[in-house]
């Protein structure tokens, strides 16, 4: 073995090296950005069921005893619960506030006749190009015209009409792919364009809704510059807005905190682990097509 | 002829409330802030008209000019650090190395926590007193180090770029879509040719991959003009104003109710913002190598 490999030319051993020294370069890197997207998260995991007192003093040793207190702290000490329930208010209805419009929308205009879709069409998917945060002196004034100034319902119509671009480009990408003859025995029956809508594009559709609805979701379930925006009392404040308070009010309770935060992780978290091929593919669609 | 007209009406009223909450979060927000921008206004009494009093205060203000220049740290910064390091993990894993699907999925997961919880944690792994990176340095180094990452003027903007840059999840995504629609007899004829794996990429992946490059390039690019919530999470803009943004003055000058003033910001991110989209995509226009 040794001698065949002295007896070969130097370019093949180079080369052998070469490869050795690419795979492991490969690898390092690999780790390092897996390293990079996951070790600070299990931190902030293991964090949560620390003392204070441990994690000031040894801030990368693991817990003596897991402290689950820690989360009845948050919730007491942040009424958490009053954040949760305005984020599930808020994402839950801006999603089927967003998702309604759309569908109603998107069918009218990829299967029926309207002479100006393609029109419309693009200027909605020019949407997606803007912004949106450079539209903050817009929608405060917008908002308190209309009197939604610190109301769950201002960050409801916000982050519904936010994502309509997106979701517009995902539903109407699913319904332009359903086959004619399926709605064709819906018409001859007489039933009007809406009932088509319920009865037969609405179930062929559920794929592209439900990636739509899982990202609006999301998103709003995340946003955070508006809800500092255009809300102001802890009474309809959302849980990353509250969060985004704690620290300076959880100074003396870091894990606490950290606890909180892992909390208000979790629906996106497990939405993501439940379904992260359709929010990947949805999220990256409109950049590859665009 | 009653059937036609109902479908008509039908149509419309399905259409209109999109038509509705388009033009009004959309449209007219857009005339909206280029016509505020036009106003010195604190949002309640009447507006003064100032022409473009507005811009000119602003090119003159200091705080403008650093924030300004920060944001084309961050508009290089994602455009090509992060798409770099992006596209290099979506080359090797287009290769399907082991583990590469739990490999992108893992990439990807910081992009669905919000942008509050990562900010939070990474200003404590950057805390100078009991903060994990210092713990780590310290242990490598041998003795303590405590060293205030977000709070000292020459490393409070690296740190957050820093941080955002590694997160490569969305634009990996996009570049190794990209790759999995070339050919793969592209490779099994290099390949036969000789051709190093370095080569392959270097002369087929490259190449083939380029527009989506561009593509990624422009929207990283887009995101570092409207960067906001991870400096202001992190930093606030400071020490000072050193790691200030457009979108983070922004936010201070409506807090202020500047709001012309911040009308003029948003005007001109919405400006450049667009410009940058659309100068790239001309520079592209009639180079394609995909499709």
């Amino acid at each position: 073995m040794n001698d065949r490999l002295s007896l070969g030319s130097r370019g093949m051993r180079r080369s052998a090296v070469g490869a050795a020294a690419g795979l492991i370069a490969k690898w390092a890197y690999l780790l390092f950005l897996l390293g990079f997207a996951l070790i600070p998260l299990l931190w902030l995991l293991v964090t949560s069921l620390k003392t204070q007192g441990e994690f000031l003093t040894y801030p990368l040793s693991l817990p003596e005893t897991p402290r689950f207190s820690n989360y009845v702290t948050a919730f007491q000490m942040a009424r958490l619960h009053v954040l949760l329930i305005n984020s599930i208010i808020t994402a839950s209805f801006a999603t089927v506030l967003n998702l309604s419009v759309t569908a109603a929308a998107a069918f009218v205009l990829t299967r029926q006749r309207v002479r100006w879709a393609p029109a419309v069409n693009g200027v909605i998917l020019l949407g997606v190009l803007i912004p949106i945060i450079s539209f903050m002196v817009p929608y405060l004034s917008l908002v308190r015209a209309i009197k939604l100034y610190n109301t769950r319902a201002a960050l409801i119509l916000v982050y519904a009409a936010i994502n309509l671009p997106i979701s517009y480009f995902i539903v109407s990408t699913f319904m332009r792919e359903i086959p004619r003859s399926l709605e064709e025995a819906a018409v001859i029956e007489g039933a009007s364009s809406f009932q088509r809508l319920v009865r037969v594009i609405l179930p062929l559709s559920t794929a592209g809704l439900l990636t739509a609805g899982t990202l609006c979701f999301i998103y709003a379930w995340n946003e955070f510059a508006y809800a500092l925006l255009l809300t102001s009392s802890s009474a309809v404040r959302t849980v990353q807005l509250g969060i985004s308070f704690f620290n300076t009010q959880f100074r003396s309770d870091y894990p606490a905190m950290f606890a909180a935060i892992a909390v208000a992780m979790v629906p996106t978290v497990t939405a993501y682990v439940m379904l992260h091929d359709r929010i990947i593919g949805g999220l990256t669609a409109g950049a590859i097509k665009g | 002829m009653i059937g036609k007209r109902r479908e008509t009406i039908g149509n419309t009223l399905m259409l209109l409330p999109l038509i509705l909450l388009f033009i009004a979060f959309f449209i007219y927000p857009l005339l909206y802030v280029i016509y505020t921008s036009l106003f010195e206004w604190n949002g309640f009494t009447r507006p003064d008209f100032v022409g473009i009093g507005n811009y000119g205060n602003l090119f003159r203000n200091v705080v403008f000019q650093t924030s300004a220049r920060n944001n084309v740290v961050w508009v290089f910064s994602l455009g090509f650090l992060q798409v770099g390091l992006a596209a290099l993990a979506a080359f090797i894993l287009a290769r399907k190395p082991k583990g590469w699907r739990f490999l992108r999925t893992v990439y990807f997961l910081p992009r669905v926590i919000s942008a509050v919880a990562i900010a939070l944690l990474w200003q404590t792994i950057y805390n100078a007193e009991y903060g994990a990176l210092n713990a780590i340095l310290s242990r490598i180094a041998g003795y303590p180090i405590r060293h205030n990452w977000l709070g000292s003027y020459g490393t409070a903007l690296p740190a957050i770029v820093v941080q955002q840059v590694f997160y490569i999840g969305y634009f990996m995504i996009i570049v190794f879509a990209s790759t999995t629609t070339i050919p793969r007899s592209y490779y099994e004829a290099a390949e036969m040719d000789g051709a190093t794996t370095f080569q392959q990429e270097r002369y087929i992946t490259l190449p083939m991959a380029r527009n989506t490059l561009v593509t990624s390039m422009t929207l990283a690019m887009a995101y570092g003009m409207r960067h906001f919530e991870p400096t202001f999470l992190m930093t606030g803009g400071g020490p000072g104003h050193s790691t200030s943004v457009l979108g983070l003055m922004m936010y201070k000058r409506i807090a202020q109710t500047k709001l012309g003033d911040a009308a003029a910001i948003g005007t001109l991110l919405v400006a450049i913002g667009f410009t940058l989209i659309m100068t790239i995509r001309r520079l592209l226009r009639g180079e394609t190598y995909e499709r």
